[in-house]
C-alpha cells in the first residue's frame, strides 16, 4: 500500500548514506514495510541500491547480504559437501508469502522482522550464523543471529544499526541435518519448526515456530529422550494464536526432536 | 524516471511511499487491481522484466529502467496469450476481479509446475471459482462449448465479456 506519511526517500549509495535523520528507517525488499500503515515512518533509505553481492563464498563463509532475495537464497547451488544444503530450500518454502514474495522479499528482511515465524531466522540459528551489523561512524559488530532475535519483533539491533550479512561456517553447511515443520493447512503458517544439526559429536536443535524467537539446544552427543524433552519443555515463551495453542506446539516440536534425534542413530 | 509498461514508454515521478501498483493505475492501466493492498491476494500481479511481483507492496521508486507487463501487456481479445484463451475456454472465473492476477502469474509457469499449482498459486487468491477451473485453465481443459445460434440454453458456453475478462479490457 501506499505509505502516505512517506516524504522523502533516499537511495543509499554508500555507507554513509545509511545515518538515518529522524523518522527515516532502511528499506530492505519492502515487502513487509509496505504492506501495512508505517505512521511512524517519513523518510526511507533504500538499501538495494548499495550493490551488494547477494551471496559470497570464502574459504570459511558463506555470506549472505541482507539485500539478498529469499529467491536469490533458494537458488544458491550446492556443493557435494554441503550436507546441510536441503535446509536452505526448506526454510525458505516455510515461508507463508509464495515464490512472488521471495523475488523481493530479503533475508535480512525477513530476520531483521523478528516474526516468531520467520523461517530465515530458524535457518540462520540453527546453521550458527553470525550477524554482521553496521553501526554509525563506520562501526561494526558480530553477534550469533541465535543472540540477535530477542522476542517477537524484537532484535538486538541498536539505533543506527544496519544489518550487512550474516555469515555461515561452511563446516555447518557440511553437517548432517534434519527439518520437521507442521502447520494447521498444508500450506499455512509454521505452527512448529524443529531442525536438528550434528557434527563432531555435538547436536545441535533448533526449536522455532511455536516460540517468539528461534531457541537453540546444544548438546554432547546424542541427548536422551529425558534430556530433549525435558530441554524443550522448559522453554517458556509458547505462544498461543490462530496458528496453533501452545500445548500442540509444544508437544509437535518435542515429538520431532525426538524424531529427528532418532534418524541420527 | 523513465520505464516502459507493455512497451509504451512512460516518463513519471513517483510520489515518495508510492506502489508500483498506484503509479500504474495513475497511469491509466486499471487492469491492474487494488485487491487487499498487503501483498496477500496476488491480484495486482505484473512482471518486472519478466519477473513476477505484488506490485501493491513494491516500491515504485525502483522503476528507472524497467520494463512492467500487465495482464493487458500479455494479449489482447483478438490475440490472446494461449493463457488468456485457456482461461476463456475453461471458463477459468467468475467475478474477473482476481483473474489479471492469476494469468499474469500463471504466465511464469513451465509445464512441470501444474503438478505443484497449489504452491504456486497460494499468493493469488479467488473467491468465486474454488480453484477448480483455474486448476483446468492452467492445465487446458476446456469447459465451455461453442453453441449454434439459438440454441445456447441449457448449455455451458462462455460468457459474452470473456475474452475482454482474461485480458483486462473489462472494468
Amino acid at each position: 500500500m501506499d505509505l502516505d506519511t512517506v516524504t522523502s526517500v533516499r537511495a543509499a549509495r554508500s555507507r554513509s548514506d545509511l545515518v538515518l535523520a529522524p523518522g527515516e528507517t532502511v528499506l530492505g525488499g519492502g515487502t513487509w514495510l509496505f504492506s501495512e500503515p508505517q505512521p511512524s515512518v517519513s523518510g526511507l533509505v533504500d538499501l538495494t541500491s548499495l550493490g551488494w553481492a547477494p551471496i559470497t563464498i570464502s574459504d570459511e563463509t558463506l555470506s549472505i547480504a541482507a539485500t539478498c532475495t529469499i529467491a536469490q537464497l533458494a537458488a544458491l547451488d550446492s556443493r557435494p559437501d554441503w550436507l546441510a544444503h536441503p535446509l536452505i530450500r526448506e526454510c525458505c518454502e516455510s515461508l507463508l508469502g509464495s515464490f512472488k514474495i521471495w523475488n523481493v522479499a530479503t533475508v535480512g528482511g525477513n530476520i531483521c522482522l523478528a516474526l516468531s515465524a520467520a523461517p530465515l531466522s530458524a535457518l540462520a540459528v540453527a546453521l550458527d550464523a553470525t550477524a554482521v551489523l553496521w553501526g554509525p561512524y563506520d562501526s561494526e559488530r558480530r553477534i550469533p543471529v541465535a543472540d540477535f532475535v530477542v522476542g517477537a519483533q524484537q532484535t538486538a539491533l541498536d539505533p543506527g544499526e544496519v544489518m550487512r550479512s550474516i555469515e555461515i561456517p561452511l563446516g555447518a553447511m557440511r553437517s548432517h541435518v534434519g527439518f520437521r515443520r507442521i502447520a494447521l493447512s498444508p500450506l499455512g503458517r509454521t505452527g512448529a519448526m524443529v531442525i536438528v544439526r550434528h557434527s563432531r559429536g555435538e547436536t545441535v536443535f533448533t526449536v522455532a515456530g511455536g516460540t517468539l524467537r528461534p531457541h537453540q539446544l546444544r548438546f554432547t552427543g546424542l541427548p536422551t529422550t529425558a534430556d530433549l524433552t525435558t530441554a524443550i519443555t522448559a522453554l517458556d515463551d509458547w505462544f498461543d494464536d490462530a496458528h496453533g495453542s501452545v500445548d500442540w506446539r509444544r508437544a509437535m516440536s518435542v515429538r520431532f526432536a525426538l524424531q529427528l534425534r532418532d534418524e541420527l542413530t | 524516471m523513465k520505464f516502459t509498461v507493455n512497451g509504451d514508454e512512460y516518463e513519471a515521478i513517483p510520489r515518495p511511499g508510492q506502489v508500483l501498483r498506484t503509479l500504474l493505475r495513475d497511469l491509466d492501466h486499471f487492469e491492474v487491481r487494488m485487491g487487499c493492498d498487503a501483498g496477500d491476494c496476488g491480484a495486482c500481479t505484473v512482471l518486472l522484466d519478466e519477473t513476477p511481483i505484488h506490485s501493491c507492496i513494491y516500491p515504485a521508486h525502483r522503476l528507472e529502467g524497467t520494463s512492467v507487463t500487465t495482464v493487458a501487456g500479455l494479449g489482447t481479445p483478438e490475440a490472446p496469450h494461449p493463457l488468456q484463451q485457456s482461461f476463456a475456454d475453461a471458463g477459468g472465473f467468475q467475478c474477473g476481479f482476481c483473474t489479471a492476477g492469476f494469468i499474469v502469474t500463471a504466465s511464469t509457469f513451465t509445464e512441470h509446475d501444474h503438478s505443484d499449482l497449489p504452491r504456486l498459486l497460494k499468493g493469488n487468491l479467488c473467491r468465486c471459482t474454488g480453484y477448480r477451473s483455474i486448476h483446468d485453465a492452467i492445465t487446458g481443459i476446456t469447459n465451455t462449448e461453442v453453441a449454434p445460434a439459438g440454441d445456447a440454453a441449457g448449455r455451458s458456453v462462455a460468457p459474452p465479456s470473456a475474452m475482454r475478462v482474461v485480458t483486462g479490457r473489462e472494468p
